[in-house]
């Protein structure tokens, strides 16, 4: 058996996530994004590869969306609607909920911005979104009789989550994005250690948000788009990407320049590896603090921040945090509201009007898919000190903490209180790591003194702080993800070539797991598991109900021999408990395979019991032998001289119980046994387990016919060549 | 009425051979009910047993009555061997049946404890999952062989089922707590069993096998030898941080809590945990791992980040968790937790106040082993714990700045600022805002007298020569101020005299937040001293800055320490000043006793316990090779018992105990060094450790023989130091001095073992073993072997020092009157010279024997007996002139060495051989004293 995986988007790219696979005949498609790089057909991906026909419903067996950004959903409702699946699509309830309002917003853009012909209309969402059904967390759904999926909670953005899909004994993980590390509103991805044929998972976690955000930023300066654009900031932002954002600014403008630069930071994710996030948010909260809080202590320590609250009423100044509608303001909110309430600082913090009833309604209904901390907290999102902002306040004396839109002070309500705080040296404005050239966010991190708006010129004389930018998510948490996962496959797919062979290859020489990473189109088949049906025997089950541990020592003559590092690590004792061991399959003619026990296996077949005996005949020298034990004061030495028997055997023992240390050795007079090895006094002729070549001229040899069973050959062969003195280097 | 309930019973059960529920519930309640006759019960019994013998009852039945029959087992315990007889034959016959009804057997039969061996196993291999798994959980009750239990629960690891696995698991930590294994192969076995379940897939097998890991990982290290221990150490500590990625929060939780138990780590590794990028070093580093199955070697890089990603953690419990391990490994590297604190201070700024509290108590571990070394970019995180609000967590920081010390000037600012601040958002921690300001201020008496000098604008009276007593900062101000004469003494002048007077007014405050250091009276007294002290020097020493004579007479063993640039001359004009530095220390001390003499006692007996248990975990440290930690800590412990020694003399006795004993450990640290692998081992000398372990066995000595009202287990505590010296000896073939040694060790021996006796209580493993040992030398004759005893050394741990009672110093002071190099004693040569000494005894009873050691530069030696009996004078101190002979006078003028050395009771007579001398080992109770002879010259 074996799963086929057709990669039909983000084959070795970024952009239009779409994996096609099949697992024991069943066929289910993974995500069904869109390039938005591309206004051609390589926008989409390439659907006549599944069907020639374009038999789709026959074709696919379901659609799985792990979240809501666009190119992981956008080419959906062209694929349903246009190219004509009807067949069910599963995604996770809140993606459910936003994906709609994502792919309108799209669909607007590229309509009344673009102008072009739109791809599908808003009846084609809705109609797409019909088709959907919403699963939850942990919940397993029975596509149909053989095909069963299971959500995983992936962090990331809201709603995003992990695929798990088993058919038969093949099983699967597609990870879609995820974050390894929690953020102030989104956990951690949580998964089961399942046992996995294939792991499909995203390389390049953020880089797409960049893409899909190309469009969209050029309806962000109008107050009418707002509201929608509010989503595609919120997506992103939401999970800890406000950064994306600022990148995808960049981009929006038609600059070649800044293009090539916001793919350069681009870049820089997933190589790099991120520290950790509270350095930032250390800088951060010094700063709001300490210029709220001017006191006469502080300023003589500019370095630290002393809360007095008190002192403040005199001197305070006010922050302006310019923020990209929501997102990380939200974020940013959370942090200073926890802050102000444990320091008991009574400086108001606002925000400016209809940001937080918008965003706490999101929150408070999605509630369950935020961190843990959020869930933990009663009401996360009702701030405590945080209040609406007015007009009116803008002038109002007093300190205070404001936090407005636009994000780069390109004009609106920011860029107005901007220029009212702006001349008082006791301000402070926070800005986001990176403002374009051209914005007054730009001009103001490269320390201009003056700036002119509208021809006013505006005295700069606060303080300007730059919330810092830093790479995001690593090659750790995948490689931390795929150890943890263990699979027999992984399959990369959703980043540039070069970084993932790197981290291919890593995959592959430090966990010992076999990777690929398919370009576009490409098809890739793995062996997977497949289990045979059968029937097992009462006495079978019966000994498998029962522990049947041994613990076996590897002996130390092994050790010795190879001496290579592996075996250096291998340790003397280890446990074995493989109960199956003792079935045996048995396949008869037109009956169902049946495991038996092997004590039934004879009755069965109504045989007898066959063990593999060796024997040998093995030729001693009698005058080496009494040489040696009458060296060794054996009391009866005249007897040595006439050997019978017994006093052979006795002369044996003597002999070996000195060159053995292992094995009990027993002597019977006639016979000598040590565990299944039994040796008595040759004293035919001929013996057919006799190698006679040139031994018949040596005088005085004794020969001793061995048997022993197959466990016991090695000690056996120990004691042969003891008895044969080949060992013997100093005789 | 009980007869009818039985009887009905046993009709209904007679009549129809399945009985009722209804029946089976009045035979529980007759069970139950105590007041049943044994009759009934035994006719109940027999009832229950009759019908389970019954073949074709149900299962269900079945399982009530065995249900019953354990009731009966637990509450009528006479009856347990008769129900445990009859079950016993069924029992693997139910097991059959269904493993419910295997398990409530089980029960019922094992209610009685005697359980054997054969049983047990029998049981654990029949084929019912759930007896299987009731029994390993309860393998602690039942009386089985530890190598058995250990036997089946390694090999139960392998059950397919997951509970099972655990439970086996759990069962192999368990066995820890009670016996020792000393298999190497075997540990390793089960060490590398662990590993392999650390990739299992069920969450509560990861979770058993990470502490499997930890707890047998330390056996392991325990038992490698010497040169792998580290390695060996590190291994198991990257196995463990290999698990804090993974996906189950209580996994995590137990891998972190894991780490911090591992007993040593190498640098690098502790620093690759602090980073996520691999640091150059440890990209090569290579260990082999655990593991058998898989042969991967295991790079120290997987430890990459561990720290990083647990303090990021979602969950609180793990973040938690991630601070209070790195406590435990802040200890063993300066740098490590220096680096450390960088993420730590992140942590004070949590949303949960539990990870906020225990990042606090984090940093004051760091503090108490100096290992804190606070920045500038830690001061805002830090500082905004001080009005945090929460006050759990204030207190924490405040806890820590007690002990802090800062050489940066701007620092104690920001230090007395954020105190200052937490004063006034919260006025109800003024106690303890004090009581830090006030340490504070005694430890960084310089930086305090500046910020005094700063703000006396601010304390003096405004222009309605109004104080402003009722501002707290005025006040925290006077309490630092008032902190600082305590320094050093020279800073009394810079504080004006008046500040003391202010404080005055607030005496009730200030004294109520000082409790734990003075009370009402000694304050009082205290600040009435210093204000006129400061007048005082005011008006004498203007504009002299000359660092002066210095005496410290808080240690009456102390010698005279002068400091440089110390000038006679300078001495002299200024006898003045020392006579009231004297004075002020004189006053300061009796404002101490007076405050012990009042109702405070307990608080220094309560400190000095804390510091003993503080010095209790040294041992550890020592074990683990990190001696140079262990000694800072000793040294710092020292420290804080002189601080209470000059304010308590009351205390003397105990105070000088835990010096020496301080000391003794301090020797022991340093001889135990030859004997395990330490980082950084200093190699000494053959010499020199003789010298070292001759110091040692001379201040045990002392210990035990120079103090009066030794409880039992103090003396217990000593005699089993006293068993480690002899040890070391021992370990170490060419000082061994074998049969002294040997015979010392057994008269230790005996010695414990009477005391033990005579107090009817266990002796510790320790004593155990090395008295096993010793027997089988004895039997064996078996030819000296070192690393035996130094086998025997690792089974030693420090139990915990705790004072009980007042203890009496015995100790004496000597003096030749009138006698210096200049003004020597005149002889003549040839003949004897008598020396006239005085001599005070403390506490010396008339049993012991005393003798004055007089030795000259060539090393000969004369005792004299002074006979205490014919010496005058009071029992605590006796007072009295004796002249003593000096024979054998050489042709030049010499130099003695004179000491007064008592006889230790407890040795064998005859250890010591000497011509008239003393007859046993001497424990000296002086310094030595020099006294200068001058021959007469002739004419």
């Amino acid at each position: 058996m074996a799963i086929d995986c057709l990669v039909l988007g983000a084959g070795q790219e970024v952009g239009k996530s779409c994996v096609v696979v099949t697992i024991n005949g069943k066929r289910i498609m993974f995500d069904c994004g869109m390039h938005m790089a591309y206004n051609d057909h390589r926008q989409y991906p390439d659907f006549s590869r599944i069907s020639k026909s374009c038999d789709f419903n026959n074709a696919i067996d379901c659609i799985v969306i792990t979240h809501f950004h666009l190119d992981h959903i956008g080419a959906l409702p062209y694929f349903t609607e246009i190219c004509g699946y009807n067949g069910p699509i599963y995604m996770t309830y809140p993606t459910r909920a936003l994906a709609p309002i994502m792919l309108e917003d799209y669909r607007k853009v590229l309509v009344d911005r673009r102008g072009e012909v739109e791809q599908f209309t808003s009846d084609h969402i809705a109609e797409c979104m019909k088709k959907v059904i919403a699963v939850d967390l942990k919940q397993t759904v029975q596509v149909d009789k053989d095909l069963q999926i299971r959500a995983y909670y992936a962090g990331h953005v809201l709603g995003a989550a992990m695929f798990y899909a088993k058919v038969g004994d093949s099983a699967m993980v597609y990870t879609g994005d995820y974050n390894m590390t929690p953020d102030r509103h989104l956990g951690a991805a949580r998964i089961d250690r399942l046992q996995l044929d294939l792991l499909i998972t995203d390389f390049d976690f953020h880089g797409i948000c960049l893409v899909f955000q190309f469009t969209f930023c050029k309806c962000y300066n109008s107050e009418i788009e707002y509201r929608n654009s509010l989503f595609i900031d919120y997506a992103a932002a939401v999970s800890d990407t406000v950064d994306y954002i600022i990148v995808s600014y960049l981009i929006s403008l038609p600059c070649p320049e800044m293009e090539a630069l916001a793919f350069g930071l681009r870049s820089t994710y997933a190589t790099t590896v991120r520290d950790s996030k509270y350095a930032r948010e250390r800088e951060f909260l010094k700063a709001a603090a300490s210029s709220v809080l001017h006191t006469a202590v502080a300023s003589i320590l500019s370095f630290v921040v002393i809360i007095v609250v008190h002192k403040c009423v005199a001197g305070g100044g006010k922050v302006l945090i310019p923020a990209f509608a929501l997102g990380r303001a939200q974020e940013l909110c959370i942090l200073l509201d926890d802050y102000w309430e444990r320091m008991n600082l009574r400086v108001p913090i606002y925000f400016s009007a209809g940001l937080t009833i918008q965003a706490n309604m999101y929150y408070k209904m999605l509630i369950s898919w935020t961190s843990q901390k959020v869930k933990e907290t009663y009401n996360a999102f009702d701030f405590k000190n945080v209040h609406n902002f007015d007009r009116s306040l803008i002038d109002a004396p007093g300190p205070c903490v404001l936090f407005a839109t636009p994000g780069m002070l390109t004009g609106g309500f920011s860029l107005e209180v901007f220029k009212h705080w702006a001349p008082s040296e006791m301000n402070l404005i926070t800005l986001p790591g990176y403002c374009l050239a051209g914005t007054i966010g730009n001009k103001l991190m490269s320390g201009n003194p003056t700036i002119e708006l509208e021809g006013t010129k505006i005295d700069v004389r606060c303080q300007i702080h730059q919330l810092a930018f830093s790479p995001h998510t690593d090659g750790k948490g995948i490689m931390d993800l795929v150890k943890f996962l263990s699979p027999q496959h992984v399959i990369l797919v959703h980043g540039e070539k070069p970084k993932m062979a790197t981290l291919k290859e890593r995959i592959q020489s430090e966990l010992g797991i076999k990777c690929c990473d398919p370009a576009n189109n490409e098809s890739v088949c793995i062996p997977s598991t497949h289990y045979v049906k059968a029937g097992a025997s009462d006495a079978f089950i019966r000994s498998c109900l029962n522990p049947n541990f041994q613990f076996l020592k590897s002996g130390s003559e092994e050790k010795s021999v190879s001496g290579s590092k592996c075996t250096e690590g291998t340790l003397p004792l280890w446990i074995k408990d493989e109960r199956v061991a003792e079935g045996i399959l048995v396949l008869e003619k037109s009956e169902k395979a049946k495991v038996v026990h092997q004590d039934e296996l004879l009755l069965m077949l109504g045989e007898k019991r066959h063990e593999v005996q060796f024997a040998y005949c093995c030729p001693v020298n009698v005058d080496e032998l009494e040489k040696f034990t009458t060296t060794s004061l054996t009391p009866t030495a005249r007897m040595l001289r006439d050997p019978n028997k017994s006093s052979l055997i006795r002369l044996l023992v003597a002999k070996l119980s000195r060159k053995l240390s292992e094995g009990n050795i027993q002597d019977f007079g006639e016979h000598l046994q040590v565990e299944s090895f039994h040796l008595s006094v040759c004293l035919k002729d001929t013996c057919p387990y006799r190698i006679t070549n040139g031994l018949e001229d040596k005088p005085r040899t004794a020969f001793f016919c061995c048997t022993w069973s197959a466990a016991d050959d090695k000690l056996a062969r120990k004691i042969i060549s003891a008895m044969e003195n080949r060992d013997l280097v100093e005789t | 009425m009980e007869e009818q309930i039985a009887q009905n019973c046993e009709q209904s059960l007679s009549v129809s051979k399945r009985h009722s529920l209804r029946a089976l519930s009045s035979i529980r309640s007759l069970i139950n009910n105590p007041n049943t006759s044994n009759s009934t019960l035994s006719s109940l019994l027999e009832t229950l047993t009759r019908s389970l013998q019954l073949t074709d009852s149900d299962s269900l039945t079945r399982h009530h009555e065995l249900t019953l029959l354990a009731g009966l087992s637990l509450r009528h315990p006479h009856f347990s061997p008769l129900i445990s007889n009859s079950l016993r034959s069924n029992s693997l016959l139910f097991s059959s049946y269904s493993p419910r009804l295997a398990a409530a057997a089980a029960l019922a039969v094992i209610s009685d404890h005697t359980v054997d061996d054969r049983f047990f196993v029998s049981l654990c291999f029949a084929s019912s999952v759930s007896v299987r798994l009731w029994l390993l959980r309860n393998a602690e009750r039942f009386n089985v062989r530890p190598h058995l239990l250990f036997t089946v629960c390694l090999g139960l690891t392998k059950d397919p089922y997951p509970y099972v696995r655990e439970a086996a698991l759990n069962g192999l930590v368990c066995l820890l707590k009670h016996v020792v294994f000393e298999d190497v192969d075997l540990i390793q076995g089960c060490c590398c069993r662990a590993v392999e379940l650390l990739r299992d897939h069920e969450d509560c097998v990861r979770c058993a096998a990470v502490r499997v890991v930890s707890e047998w990982g330390k056996m392991l290290i325990a038992c490698i030898d010497e040169k792998n221990r580290i390695d060996c150490s590190d291994v198991v500590f990257i196995q463990l941080c290999s698990m804090i990625r993974d996906m189950r929060m209580e996994v995590r939780v137990e891998a972190f809590n894991a780490l911090g138990k591992v007993g040593m780590i190498s640098e690098i590794v502790l620093l690759q945990t602090l980073s996520k990028k691999v640091l150059g070093a440890t990209k090569e580093k290579k260990f082999h791992s655990l593991g058998a199955a898989e042969c991967f070697e295991i790079s120290a890089s997987a430890a990459a980040g561990t720290f990083v990603h647990g303090f990021e953690d979602e969950f609180y419990e793990v973040r938690k968790s991630a601070c209070s391990s790195l406590g435990s490994l802040v200890i063993l590297s300066e740098k490590f937790a220096g680096e450390a604190l960088n993420l730590l201070v992140d942590m004070l700024n949590d949303d949960s106040v539990t990870v906020r509290l225990q990042a606090l108590e984090t940093m004051h571990i760091m503090v108490t082993c100096e290992h804190l070394n606070l920045e500038d970019k830690h001061m805002h995180m830090f500082l905004g714990t001080l009005v945090d609000n929460s006050e759990l967590v204030r207190c924490a920081a405040r806890k820590i700045l007690k002990l802090v010390k800062t050489p940066k000037l701007e620092f104690f600012r920001l230090f007395i600022d954020g105190l200052l601040e937490n004063l006034k958002i919260y006025p109800q921690d003024e106690a303890d805002v004090f009581s830090v300001l006030f340490f504070i201020g005694r430890s960084h008496g310089n930086f305090a007298a500046c910020i005094i000098k700063e703000v006396c604008q601010e304390i003096e009276p405004d222009s309605d020569d109004k104080l402003g007593f009722d501002n707290a900062r005025v006040a925290a101000f006077l309490v630092l101020a008032i902190s600082v004469p305590l320094s050093c003494e020279q800073n009394v002048r810079s504080i004006p005299p008046q500040i003391f007077s202010y404080a005055v007014t607030l005496l009730g405050r200030i004294s109520y937040a000082l409790s734990d250091v003075m009370n009402q009276h000694s304050l009082m007294a205290y600040l009435s001293l210093c204000s006129r002290l400061s007048n005082f020097s005011e008006a004498n020493f203007k504009g002299e800055d000359t660092p002066l004579h210095e005496a410290k007479s808080d240690d009456p063993n102390c010698t005279t320490e002068v400091s440089i640039g110390a000038d006679i001359h300078m001495q002299k004009s200024s006898d003045e000043a020392s006579k009231s530095r004297s004075w002020i220390h004189g006053k300061l001390k009796e404002t101490a006793t007076s405050r012990c003499q009042l109702e405070e006692e307990d608080e220094i007996w309560k400190a000095l316990n804390i510091v003993l248990a503080k010095v209790r975990n040294v041992w550890s440290l020592v074990q683990s090779g990190f001696s140079k930690e262990a000694l800072r800590i000793l040294r710092a412990c020292k420290e804080e018992v002189l601080t209470f020694k000059a304010e308590s003399r009351g205390f003397d006795g105990a105070l000088l105990f835990s010096l020496q004993y301080f000391k003794v450990l301090k020797l022991l640290t340093k001889g135990w060094e030859q004997f395990v692998p330490a980082k950084n081992i200093h190699h000494y000398e053959q010499g020199e450790l003789e010298f070292l372990l001759g110091k040692l066995d001379r201040s045990l000595r002392e210990l035990r023989c120079r103090f009066l009202g030794l409880s039992k287990e103090e003396e217990l505590h000593v005699l089993e130091l006293m068993l480690v010296s002899c040890l070391l000896r021992l370990s170490k073939f060419e000082i061994c001095f074998y049969y002294t040694t040997m015979r010392n060790l057994s008269s230790t021996i005996s010695h414990l073992e009477f005391l033990h006796q005579q107090g009817s209580t266990e002796p510790s493993n320790f004593v155990t073993a090395v008295k096993k040992s010793l027997f089988e030398i004895n039997i064996s004759h078996t030819s000296y072997r070192p690393s035996l005893f130094n086998q025997l050394l690792n089974s030693f741990s420090l139990s915990q020092l705790v004072f009980h009672g007042r203890l009496e110093h015995v100790h004496a002071e000597l003096g030749v009157p009138d006698n210096s190099s200049e003004n020597p004693v005149i002889f003549v040569s040839g003949l004897p010279v008598s020396i006239p000494f005085e001599i005070t005894l403390y506490n010396i009873s008339s049993v012991n024997r005393l003798w004055l050691r007089m030795t000259m530069s060539d090393e000969t030696t004369q005792f004299v007996f002074l006979d205490s009996n014919l010496l005058g004078g009071c029992k605590d101190a006796k007072k009295f002139t004796y002249v003593a002979p000096f024979y054998r006078t050489p042709k030049a003028s010499f130099t003695l060495r004179v000491c007064i050395g008592m006889e230790c009771l407890f040795e064998d007579i005859h250890s010591v051989k000497g011509n008239g001398g003393p007859k046993r080992a001497l424990a000296y109770l002086c310094n030595e004293k020099e006294v200068y002879f001058s021959r007469v010259s002739r004419g």
